[in-house]
């Protein structure tokens, strides 16, 4: 998003009145810490993207969309040995870019569009965690641009945009070995420290650590992971790695279903 | 089942090592080496048999060597080389206003600068990617409550407190830049000399700050629970710590674990173009723990070592 010129600016600083209310922290409700909210997602919506998925997990909607592969720039150098499966040598490999942004009105508080730091490293953790499931290898000296756009932040919005962009490059058809699953968690502070799944907006504003994991469900295997916070010893980390592989796992099916739709509805378009 | 980009101790049915090696590649944006595969496959193999090619086991990292107060002009400093790996690391305090929404503290504001001596691929605007991710680690690294008491920076609530800008400099690059990078803050944030200043108010509420006369009267940060950072890559089915930027090329995945002196994480990422097994992760984190412990007690004791030998030790700095 360009920054707007156009508008007359306001003061340089301006803040929300919710930080001037009265204390009244709403403690977030207790609830089963493996409930996963339900999720919606449809592939195959935007008509001018290669590739497009819309996630919606309770109140986090999230809108990714895929293009390319086009060619890379700074592509000339060559050589280098060929890998096995018809793949490119390691210098002709294609490039994933990855971009995440967030709707200045996603939050609690508005953001300006140039979000700095946060956004990049978000961007980092997608192009992390979507590397070892794309193909990268069969689109030489080409380049695939996924972009995510956070609509709503309504807790763990790095993993519903992990999803999104998975479902949106499978729907552009990028040969992948897996989709890539991610989920999200957070740990309740002190007395009573235990790991929730999925947590809302209002859980993780109140969290003292949170961790997203991304799996590819089929090969078993981690593509992504970041966490951070107070989260105790390495148990009770590993903990909840584990309950958040368990969660992609569970999510797994509803993707697979919401790719077949667009499978057919794709094939009934064409048809008619 | 295809080959992928994994490197667990799974099956991998047709696969062999050597495909696993020629689809190795430079970890990130960071210097690039070149490696013939033959080179690769000997760094591979060894370290299934736990022989690293300078003889070191996997567990081990190599010899470090950290020196505070090494600039003037800054508050605190720190200098460390791990290898050929080289960070300049300065702390400067400045007054100013706190966060809105933590209005009783202070706060750190990291910066990383990735200079062209490192590698050449760093000149211009090559560095700032690496840059940015070295310092979004850091921010998340000391983003809890526990590692620095930043109520003891807070001078007067909502009006003023101790902003501590830490930059880090990085001179020399020869893999393992995030450790050697979370030692060298460690030690500057011991080093920090912050001055002691007293807030006194008028009869007519104008407030004026007051700097304590003694230039050595400061308050100084307890670095007790600033964590560490111990990366491990994973190079075949074993992983390793400490790793030279060869065998960085030779691994296609890594885990960033921050410990701090206590064995409490603090942060966890998968780093690389791989995946990894979930097995792995588990594994690794427990060595990371374990050696993170180590790296702890040895900084600490040399911390305090260099300490005691007061005013009158023989500043190294970039001489030696």
């Amino acid at each position: 998003m360009p920054g707007d010129h156009r508008r007359i600016r306001g003061p340089e600083e301006s803040q929300p009145p919710q930080l001037y209310a009265a204390d009244e922290d709403e403690a977030p409700a207790a609830r089963d810490p493996t409930r996963l909210r339900p999720v919606y997602a449809r592939a195959g919506l935007l008509s001018q993207a290669k590739g497009s998925a819309y996630l919606e997990a309770g109140g986090t909607k999230v809108l990714c969309a895929v293009s390319g592969p086009r060619q890379a720039e700074g592509s000339e150098r060559g050589g280098g040995p060929a890998g096995a499966g018809g793949e490119a040598p390691a210098a002709l490999r294609g490039r994933l870019l990855c971009d995440f942004r967030r709707a200045p009105f996603a939050g609690r508080r508005r953001r300006a569009p140039p979000g700095g730091g946060e956004e990049r490293e978000l961007a980092l953790a997608l192009q992390e965690a979507l590397e070892p499931a794309v193909r990268l290898g069969r689109y030489p000296r080409a380049q695939l641009e996924v972009s995510a756009l956070l609509l709503e932040d309504g807790g763990s919005a790095l993993a519903a945009a992990l999803t999104a962009a998975a479902l949106a490059l499978a729907d552009a058809g990028v040969e992948m070995y897996d989709l890539v699953v991610g989920c999200g968690l957070s740990r309740t502070p002190e007395p009573t420290p235990t790991w929730l799944l999925d947590p809302t907006r209002l859980e993780e504003e109140h969290a003292a650590a949170g961790l997203t994991v991304a799996l590819m469900p089929v090969l078993n295997q981690v593509a992504g992971l970041l966490g951070s916070g107070e989260g105790g010893p390495t148990e009770s980390w590993a903990e909840a790695v584990r309950l958040g592989l368990e969660g992609c796992q569970r999510l797994y099916p509803v993707l697979q279903q919401c790719l077949v739709r667009a499978a057919r509805r794709r094939g009934a378009a064409a048809q008619s | 089942m295809t080959q992928g980009a994994w490197g667990g101790g799974a099956v991998r049915a047709g696969a062999t090592r050597a495909d696993d090696v020629r689809r190795a590649e430079r970890l990130g944006s960071m210097a690039s080496v070149a490696l013939s595969e033959a080179e690769k496959v000997y760094i591979v193999h060894g370290v299934q048999e736990d022989l690293r090619v300078d003889g070191r086991g996997c567990e081990d990292y190599r010899c470090v060597e950290v020196e505070t107060d090494v600039v003037s002009n800054t508050s605190g400093s720190a200098r460390v080389k791990l290898g050929h790996t080289d960070i300049l690391v300065g702390v400067k305090a400045e007054m100013g206003t706190p966060k809105l929404e933590k209005p009783n503290e202070g706060y750190l504001e990291f910066f990383v600068d990735c200079s062209a001596n490192a590698t050449p691929e760093f000149e211009g605007r090559g560095g700032d990617d690496l840059g940015t991710e070295i310092a979004n680690t850091l921010y998340r690294i000391f983003n809890n409550k526990s590692s620095v008491d930043l109520k003891s920076l807070c001078i007067s609530p909502r009006e003023h407190c101790w902003i501590l800008y830490v930059d880090v400099l990085l001179l020399e690059c020869d893999g393992n830049l995030f450790d050697t990078i979370c030692i060298a803050v460690k030690a500057a944030l011991f080093n920090t000399r912050i001055p002691r200043v007293r807030v006194l108010e008028d009869e007519e509420g104008s407030k004026d700050i007051e700097l304590s006369d003694d230039p050595y009267d400061c308050i100084r940060l307890s670095v007790e629970n600033v964590p560490c950072i111990v990366t491990l890559c994973k190079i075949g089915y074993r992983h390793v710590v400490d790793a030279t930027l060869q065998e960085e090329a030779c691994s296609l995945a890594s885990l960033l674990v921050s410990v701090t002196s206590a064995g409490v994480v603090t942060c966890m990422r998968k780093v690389g173009k791989g995946s990894l097994d979930p097995e792995s992760i588990f594994e690794m984190m427990e060595t990371g723990k374990r050696v993170g412990k180590v790296l702890h007690a040895s900084l600490q004791s040399v911390l305090h070592k260099e300490e005691s030998l007061g005013p009158k030790r023989q500043k190294v700095g970039f001489l030696g």
